[in-house]
């Protein structure tokens, strides 16, 4: 027989090791994919959103990780209902309110108030607190994500008001276990003495004296566990077996519901993105333009062609070179070629409009000197080529043929 | 955060724009003219005097492959245009113009013309100018849409006053009454909707120059595709960029909220996530104006169409949740309320139990786990007084 030293004792059976590294695991992912939600404008949540590759992703993960838990949460169901009604093992695990008591004490040995720690049994009061805190999360988690699953679903029964609230409670439950898991059920198994026995399954002497005393006693008795009467097992393990089956149709088929009551919550329709006509310009084209009065060629430019023949014409009727005057040529033909800019507007100061203003010259001083048609600068600017209104040689020689006459009004 | 609301006002180099098109068209209306070209060189370039001598005549026109061209130019409203203050001269961009006859025009249509006269305005506007080649204009153009907007025709170089601070930089008062009219040139049905939205109607109406225009979406000169993903994902920071400024929002009398409750929500929280780390890709959890519409943003309270009625509203929700036919669906999303005991008093209460709750929960765990810390690595260092605490 072994020491008490080595001798160890089963604490988690193998199936109950891999349920429990199934709910860690899946609460984990749970954790790390629900809080960057719950804290969407971190840079923290930003970057682990993207390392898990996009928000709809993680999404997903979050969703599978839920559907794990749930399956998860019907297994332990469905062996409670074994171990209860089939083993009829004691229900070690209720709380009661010698928990009370024994964390108290706890306590006040802690701080010295209190000679002995409390005595406890197989499930410490430290231990059934996180049982069934996380009992209480996984209700409210469980009711809470169901709403944000399905919103139509739920504001069908529920008012609206609801979902948000499911949000407020998921992220806040969300928080609180996290944070729970992290302070109670870091430091209880991990941090104040590493205990193996999830990972073993088993459990040492010294330990269970330490930790499980009431259990250990109950087990060097005899009496850890009621006697089985194996006939009355086998019959209870007969009825039992449908009943699970059934129960676990129902908890298969409500998860089915669960992930799949409706559609478009989910998996939104594409957008339709409104179309717009973009271009329906305002009347005219994007530089307005003047419908034009009439031919540009009958514009009052200084055109060339119609009205130098039509004077050059109408010179050439009285067939007296001397007979050249402002009233009866020169005139109307300065009006046509040169009026536009030598006008009223008097660019550069001269006006060809009238024979007085004509004579007066503009800023260069006289441009017409009466008798020496050649030296007058309206010549001389003329003759030179390339001026607006530029005046046929024909007309020069008119002009200055009208200059060399003494430039005569009549 | 991209800074719309800021983006630079141009120095609107008008002066070379409007140089530019007195100079086309002096050109195009002489080329037009079959004068006897005597061509000679003259070291005087053209005055604004010489050019206006003709140019100011009413009607003129030039034909450019068939189609008539406007030249007139009207010196009165020249000079007060922002170039001529600025002394900027006809040949500065008409830079091809030393005299007449003008040079033979090559373009095939007064478009065409433009199109190849408006890259003058660089030589003053080179940043305005710049960011122009960015803009979906000039995409437009270089895909081959000739009505594509260029400098010159929302800035007519002959009339266009000044519209920004000469020092500073900034947007003159006024300037943004004229933006939409600019933009309806092309956009005119657009620029309805807009004349009809709650902030269009504040400007065109009312003349109040706080609401948006045009520009503060869109931006100015870089003005980028509004359909893209891109912009679509960041549609919450624009509006946030006036909606969640305290000063500007309070002559409205309009929450200041309306960003972070929007981040708060599961619309919100997922656009924000996803634009942060795929800027391009398209989403279809919507964003501000899925709801509120683009350019026809009206008031909530609208007794026609606005959201703040749950009918109207639900209306906008069947637009992604098809099977959403309840009304009491569009209380699931708050509206951009916060949760008070008035407004959705059951989530203010939920938040406030877990307030209460989580500290209450965590402090007492912590407490025990202090005292048991205490008692196991503190008290047994200690060499206790002939106790044996195990």
């Amino acid at each position: 027989m072994s020491t008490p030293a080595t001798r160890t004792y089963e604490r988690f059976p193998l199936a109950r090791r891999i349920e429990h590294w199934t709910m860690m695991l899946s609460f984990t992912i749970l954790a790390i994919t629900g809080l960057p939600q719950k804290f969407p404008a971190s840079e923290l949540s930003i970057a682990f959103v993207y390392i898990l590759g996009g928000i709809e992703n993680l999404r997903m993960i979050h969703h599978f990780a839920a559907i794990v838990m749930m399956l998860g949460t019907a297994w332990h169901l469905l062996v409670f209902g074994y171990l209860g009604y089939v083993r009829r093992t004691r229900l070690s695990m209720l709380p009661n309110l010698q928990d009370m008591k024994d964390g108290w004490q706890a306590l006040l040995y802690n701080i010295g108030r209190a000679k002995t720690p409390p005595q406890m049994g197989r499930y410490t009061f430290e231990e059934k607190m996180e049982y069934w805190a996380f009992v209480w999360g996984a209700i409210i988690m469980g009711l809470t994500g169901f709403m944000m699953w399905n919103p139509l679903t739920t504001t069908r029964l529920l008012p609206g008001e609801a979902i948000p609230a499911a949000k407020a409670a998921h992220g806040g439950e969300a928080l609180l276990a996290v944070l729970a898991i992290i302070i109670w059920h870091m430091y209880g198994v991990h941090i104040k003495r590493f205990n193996k026995s999830m990972f073993t399954g088993r459990i040492s002497e010294q330990e269970m004296l330490h930790e499980h005393p009431l259990e250990l006693a109950d087990v060097k008795a005899g009496i850890a566990e009621r006697p089985v009467d194996t006939v009355a097992l086998r019959k209870r393990q007969r009825i039992y077996l449908p009943v699970a089956t059934v129960l676990a149709l129902f908890m298969l088929l409500g998860i089915y519901g669960f992930v799949s009551a409706e559609e478009t919550a989910l998996t939104t329709v594409e957008r339709q993105a409104p179309t717009v006509v973009v271009f329906v310009p305002w009347t005219a084209t994007p530089a307005p333009t003047q419908t034009p009065t009439s031919p540009p060629t009958e514009t009052a430019l200084p055109t060339a062609t119609p009205n130098a023949t039509q004077l050059a014409a109408g010179s050439s009727t009285p067939g007296v070179a001397s007979a050249l005057t402002w009233d009866n040529s020169i005139g109307a033909m300065f009006q046509a070629k040169c009026a536009s800019c030598h006008g009223a507007g008097a660019l550069g100061g001269l006006n060809l409009s009238t024979h007085s203003d004509a004579m007066q010259g503009g800023a260069s001083g006289p441009v017409i000197i009466a008798g020496d048609g050649a030296n007058s600068l309206l010549v001389t600017r003329q003759k030179a080529g390339n001026h607006p209104g530029q005046l046929t040689p024909e007309e020069i020689a008119q002009v200055i043929e009208w200059i060399d006459a003494g430039a005569l009004e009549k | 955060m991209r800074n719309w609301f800021k983006a630079k006002r141009p120095q609107l180099g008008l002066t070379g724009l409007v140089l530019g098109a007195l100079l086309l068209l002096i050109v195009m209306t002489l080329s037009t003219i079959p004068v006897a070209a005597a061509p000679q060189s003259q070291d005087e370039p053209p005055t604004d005097e010489t050019c206006l001598a003709c140019h100011q005549q009413e009607g003129m026109t030039a034909q450019i492959g068939g189609q008539p061209l406007p030249i007139t130019i009207d010196p009165e409203k020249f000079s007060t245009s922002v170039h001529g203050t600025e002394e900027v001269a006809c040949v500065d961009c008409h830079t091809n113009i030393t005299g007449f006859p003008h040079p033979e025009v090559t373009a095939s249509s007064p478009r065409d013309f433009s199109l190849e006269l408006y890259p003058t305005c660089q030589e003053c506007h080179l940043e305005q100018y710049e960011k122009t080649l960015d803009s979906v204009h000039q995409r437009a153009l270089a895909a081959g849409n000739n009505n594509a907007a260029v400098c010159t025709d929302c800035h007519n170089p002959h009339t266009q006053t000044r519209l920004t601070d000469k020092t500073t930089g900034e947007l003159l008062l006024g300037a943004r009454l004229v933006v939409p009219q600019t933009c309806a040139k092309c956009h005119s049905t657009i620029y309805e909707t807009y004349r009809q939205s709650v902030h269009g109607a504040a400007l065109t109406e009312e003349g109040n120059q706080y609401v948006p225009t045009c520009i503060d979406c869109h931006g100015v000169h870089d003005i980028g595709d509004p359909t893209s993903n891109s912009f679509r994902n960041s549609t919450p920071y624009l509006c946030a960029n006036c909606h969640t400024n305290e000063t500007l929002m309070k002559q409205f009398g309009i929450s200041t909220n309306v960003l972070n409750t929007y981040v708060a929500d599961f619309h919100g929280t997922t656009v924000k996530m996803f634009e942060e780390n795929y800027p391009d890709q398209p989403t279809n959890k919507p964003v501000c104006t899925d709801c509120h519409g683009v350019h026809d943003i009206m008031r909530p309270d609208n007794p026609e169409a606005g959201i703040a009625f749950k009918k109207n509203l639900l209306v906008k929700c069947q637009q992604c949740h098809p099977d959403a036919t309840t009304a009491s669906f569009t209380d699931s999303w708050m509206s951009h309320y916060e949760p008070s005991p008035q407004v959705f008093p059951l989530v203010f209460f939920v938040n406030l139990f877990y307030k209460i709750f989580i500290p209450a929960v965590l402090g007492g765990m912590i407490l025990f786990v202090l005292t048991d810390v205490y008692r196991r690595f503190i008290m047994r260092r200690a060499p206790a007084k002939g106790e044996s605490h195990e």
